[in-house]
């Protein structure tokens, strides 16, 4: 049963007829992991924790640098230097009593990752390098566990949600990192602040659907957000029958670290 | 035929937003990666039409080509 309080906390979500009180109640038992507490994991956490998700776990291992500012919203100036992990959980839990914050200093790799994972319901992808995410999309796949990926550049941002076994991973559309150095990272190249604000709600709104087993997933598409042109592009995509991971022949069968790649958007 | 090719990102530094030029029939998406320069392993997601492509699609008159790099940021 909810408390008055908690009845006048989620009343704007009880009244929708596509939540209710039940809604509520799923959102309360379920629980979303965020790996990255960055650009994507700030507005992903601030709105997992506003809505009453019952436990948000929450994986980095940096610490606050200045220049995070500009886009981690999650994150204060007084918090400069303190575990990004701890500056997240302090903010969430001062939304919002009712979440449990679980909080794991740590890079994910391929030693820890499915450890990491095991035991919540939902995933977003907030990290900034494409090792971590072609990871979290091979452990996910390999655990059978739904995500949302979300990368940001520039002024353009993706992102794609991940049923596996049913919808099309994020290999299916890019089978392999690229080479180490390849891709200008957001700290050469730059990136709009608010651009992962967008699309860190984006997958923040895709775990509390996915929690709510309401509407339609962005599975089977690959978003573009253009934010210079202000266009969006929901492109078709399908499951790659040669996907290395969920394809008919996969060759990975077991979790690797992707050598060689880096921090995108956090240096500096 | 006329084509519209759009750049996104970083792929505009230097090259340009968006331009319609005219391409022979048979032009392929890696033919216009090829023509514009565009590293492959910088490549993320091909469109036609806003519909997702690989690089042997043949382009038709009046579409148009979105080119976007890969994001790895977060």
């Amino acid at each position: 049963m909810f408390s008055e309080d908690q009845i006048e906390r989620y009343s704007r979500h009880i009244i929708l007829k596509e939540v209710g009180g039940k809604g509520q109640r799923k959102l309360l038992d379920g629980s979303v992991l965020i790996i990255g507490a960055g650009g994507l994991g700030s507005p992903a956490a601030l709105y997992l924790a506003a809505a009453g998700v019952g436990t948000v776990g929450i994986a980095d291992a940096d610490v606050v640098a200045v220049s995070n500012l500009q886009r981690q919203v999650i994150h204060h100036t007084p918090d400069l230097g303190k575990p990004k992990v701890e500056s997240a959980r302090e903010k969430m839990e001062a939304i919002n009593p009712d979440v449990k914050v679980v909080t794991y200093k740590s890079w994910v790799r391929a030693d820890n990752i499915a450890g990491i994972i095991e035991g919540y319901d939902f995933v977003i992808d907030g990290t900034d390098n494409f090792a971590a995410k072609f990871l979290i999309n091979d452990a996910c796949v390999l655990a059978g566990k739904p995500y949302s990926h979300g990368g940001i550049l520039h002024f353009i941002g993706q992102t794609m949600t991940v049923l596996p076994g049913e919808s099309p991973c994020y290999r299916c559309i890019f089978p392999n990192p690229p080479p180490p150095g390849a891709i200008p990272t957001c700290a050469q190249a730059g990136v709009l602040g608010v651009l992962p604000g967008t699309i860190g709600t984006i997958q923040a709104t895709e775990a509390i659907k996915f929690l709510l087993g309401v509407g339609k997933l962005l599975t089977g598409r690959l978003l573009m957000y253009d934010a210079e042109g202000m266009d969006f592009y929901a492109s078709p995509i399908a499951r790659n029958r040669r996907c290395p991971i969920c394809g008919e022949n996969p060759t990975i069968t077991a979790l690797h670290d992707e050598e060689g790649a880096m921090n995108a958007c956090d240096l500096g | 035929m006329k084509v519209t090719v759009k750049l996104f990102a970083t792929f505009r530094i230097g090259r340009f937003g968006e331009m319609t030029k005219e391409y022979q029939p048979g032009t392929t998406v890696g033919d216009v990666l090829n023509e514009l320069n565009l590293p492959p392993d910088e490549i993320g997601a091909t469109l036609i039409n806003h519909r997702h492509v690989e690089e042997d699609q043949q382009l038709q008159d009046g579409d148009t080509l979105s080119i976007f790099p890969l994001v790895g940021g977060g």
